[in-house]
């Protein structure tokens, strides 16, 4: 009897996977042949990381009940650091070894620079007590100034084929940005669930207060969160630099509140503390294949931005539903057989 | 007996040109610098009209913003989609080589428009050359001034290339056809502010008492220099000429504040993109002086890929309604 209980109750848990299976079923049925194609999964493979590498950065923060509007400018950055050192270091005869040297150098250094980003927001944040938003919203204008200054706007371009293969080749079949993104997503999945770093995460957000006094230094977590949500960064910056052979500051602006929407979508609480990175990777999935398939269709692009935000309200308002009538309903009818049966 | 055969025969060759006029059909994508503004609606509708006519299932992708990343999106999904043609008016060109690239690997063709310098492309298409609408717009201007008389030379500003490229070939051709006219300051680099346009235009007028007209090359120039002829009750003295948006400039023209201008009009890019995909698809050499409905008699350049044309709208009074109405 438990049993069967127990799964009204768990029954929500599916929601993303029943509407990530439903887009592909829908839209299988609606473009014959069309939809279920190598080409049309490629390309949502091909797509799909650069987008998915920034929300992952904005997700740490997102957890910790911060936020960081300098992600997409910290990519451009150390991207167009990268893309510096390789155009003026790299021979153009140079074998795949001293490339990879290059590229590996270059990786550091984009690294370093990022450190020095996480750090300065993470201290504002942690111990000026600044808002998060506030904080980010000064990282993201001043970046963005020095970075068009530096470059003047212009892109730096001519990748080494190494980084291009990156952008443009496949691994098993699977487009390599997919690849990075995948390996990304592992690395945070372990980080938040098998860490006590990730633990840490998760109660900074539900309640800052209570974490410190239970004698976890929260200022140096905070700090670590804005670190490696800038390391991210940089992966993002590796991909969209190998996937447009250039780096310009300005690439991928228009991602950066799309990666709240799929964080939100992902069942992210708003207010931080609760969020998995599982969810997070489907709700990516789901827009993406939104994206696609209306885009085979051949619809104009504002409807299927229109679509995104409706999903994300469709999502938001089956929260609700959920927790406000189905959710009592469910722990009812699951307490209620018992209590019957005394 | 004889009768038949002929009858037959005539079928059959209007069958035979039927399917050569029309050829297979085929499916073109073309993605625009951003969707949802009037430049591109025009340019859309010119698509809309003109690939039922060459045999095409054609449509305009729109990003919602001009991030060059929203392209190879976009570019990216018409590639699964195994179009025949891919055409672009690009953002950002470097962006784009690598996944025009794939196109390409993949047979897929690739028109551009306003992006000659692309080297994953098949085609480049310009409606107008640098040339052509330089001179356009000096012919027109000496025409107005009477061949003579001293004149002053806006730009948008002095870093945009293009503009610049059209001053020079104006300036050049004035000094060998108009020696009378001179030019009697450097170019202003003012005319992409509607404010600078303005001061620059007293500016002038005040330090070269006889100017007797304003080139402009850059949107806002005319608009600028137009009100300032116009606050200066010199609407017949002195002339203003270059290229504006239609629905802006309409009042100044009319009240002759601003005398001509000429643009292109991205309805016809839009149905040049389906001719040529047509051309492309069915292998029809594009050769020098070749003419092309929309863009006139060509001129090819087979090492950089271009194709230019020498059609512009003219801005004057018959024909600015026509432009307000298409929402340019």
């Amino acid at each position: 009897m438990s049993n069967r209980s127990n799964f009204w109750v768990q029954l929500p848990a599916i929601g993303l996977p029943a509407l990530l299976a439903a887009s592909l079923a829908i839209f299988g049925l609606l473009l014959p042949g069309r939809f279920w194609s190598v080409g049309a999964f490629e390309s949502m493979a091909f797509q799909m990381p650069e987008l998915g590498l920034l929300t992952l950065a904005m997700f740490l923060p997102f957890v910790s009940a911060g936020f960081n509007l300098a992600i997409i400018v910290t990519a451009n950055i150390t991207g167009i650091f990268m893309a510096w050192l390789w155009v003026n270091m790299v021979p153009s005869d140079a074998g795949t070894g001293l490339q990879i040297f290059w590229v590996a150098l270059g990786l550091l250094g984009a690294m370093l620079i990022a450190c020095l980003i996480g750090v300065l927001i993470g201290s504002l944040v942690a111990y000026v007590g600044v808002h998060p938003i506030l904080t980010t919203l000064g990282f993201m204008t001043l970046i963005k100034g020095v970075g068009i200054f530096i470059t003047r706007g212009a892109p730096v371009s001519g990748m080494p084929p190494v980084v291009q293969f990156l952008g443009t080749g496949s691994f098993l079949g699977v487009p390599m940005p997919m690849v990075v993104f995948i390996l990304t997503a592992l690395a945070m999945l372990v980080l938040m669930n098998r860490t006590s770093f990730g633990k840490y995460v998760y109660m900074s957000g539900s309640n800052i207060n209570a974490t410190y006094f239970s004698g976890i230094g929260t200022h140096r977590v905070i700090i670590g969160i804005y670190v490696i949500s800038s390391l991210i960064c940089v992966l993002a910056g590796l991909v969209m630099n190998a996937r447009f052979n250039s780096a310009r500051m300005g690439y991928g602006d228009s991602y950066l509140l799309l990666t709240v929407l799929a964080i939100i979508m992902g069942g992210a609480d708003p207010l931080g503390g609760f969020g998995k990175v599982g969810g997070l990777v489907l709700a990516l999935f789901v827009l993406q294949i939104i994206s696609t398939g209306l885009n085979l269709f051949g619809v104009s692009q504002h409807v299927s931005l229109a679509m995104w935000g409706a999903v994300l309200i469709f999502v938001l308002a089956a929260k609700f539903f959920n927790r406000r009538y189905y959710l009592p309903w469910a722990q009812r009818r699951a307490a209620g057989p018992d209590s019957c049966s005394v | 007996m004889r009768k038949m055969t002929f009858v037959l025969t005539a079928l059959l060759l209007v069958a035979v040109l039927g399917t050569a006029a029309a050829g297979e059909r085929i499916r073109m994508g073309v993605v625009v610098k951003i969707g949802g503004i009037p430049w591109f609606n025009a340019m859309e509708e010119g698509i809309r009209k003109e690939s039922p006519k060459q045999n095409i299932d054609a449509w305009q992708i729109g990003p919602t913003s001009a991030d060059p990343a929203l392209q190879v999106r976009a570019i990216e999904d018409l590639i699964a989609q195994k179009v025949d043609v891919i055409g672009v008016v690009p953002n950002d060109m470097q962006v784009l080589e690598p996944v025009l690239q794939r196109a390409r690997s993949q047979g897929i063709k690739v028109i551009m428009h306003e992006g000659p310098e692309q080297v994953n492309k098949d085609w480049d298409f310009e409606l107008v050359s640098v040339e052509f609408y330089a001179e356009s717009h000096i012919k027109k201007f000496a025409e107005l001034l009477g061949g003579e008389g001293e004149y002053g030379l806006f730009v948008g500003s002095l870093t945009v290339p293009l503009h610049n490229a059209w001053a020079d070939v104006a300036i050049e051709y004035q000094k060998k056809n108009f020696p009378k006219m001179k030019l009697v300051a450097d170019r202003f680099g003012v005319a992409e502010s509607l404010d600078d346009s303005m001061r620059t235009a007293n500016e002038l007028m005040d330090k070269y008492p006889n100017l007797k007209g304003i080139l402009t090359f850059g949107s806002l120039g005319p608009i600028g220099a137009g009100r300032a002829v116009l606050q200066r009750n010199k609407v017949n003295d002195v002339v203003v000429v270059g290229a504006f948006s239609a629905g802006q400039g309409q009042r100044l023209l009319e009240q002759g504040a601003i005398k001509a201008g000429y643009t292109w009009n991205p309805m016809v890019a839009g149905e040049v993109f389906c001719r040529l995909a047509r051309m492309l698809v069915d292998g029809t050499p594009i050769v020098d002086g070749k003419v092309i409905d929309g863009m006139g008699k060509v001129s090819v350049n087979n090492d950089t890929k271009v194709i230019l044309g020498q059609e512009v709208e003219v801005l004057d009074k018959a024909n600015i309604q026509r432009l307000v109405d298409m929402g340019l």
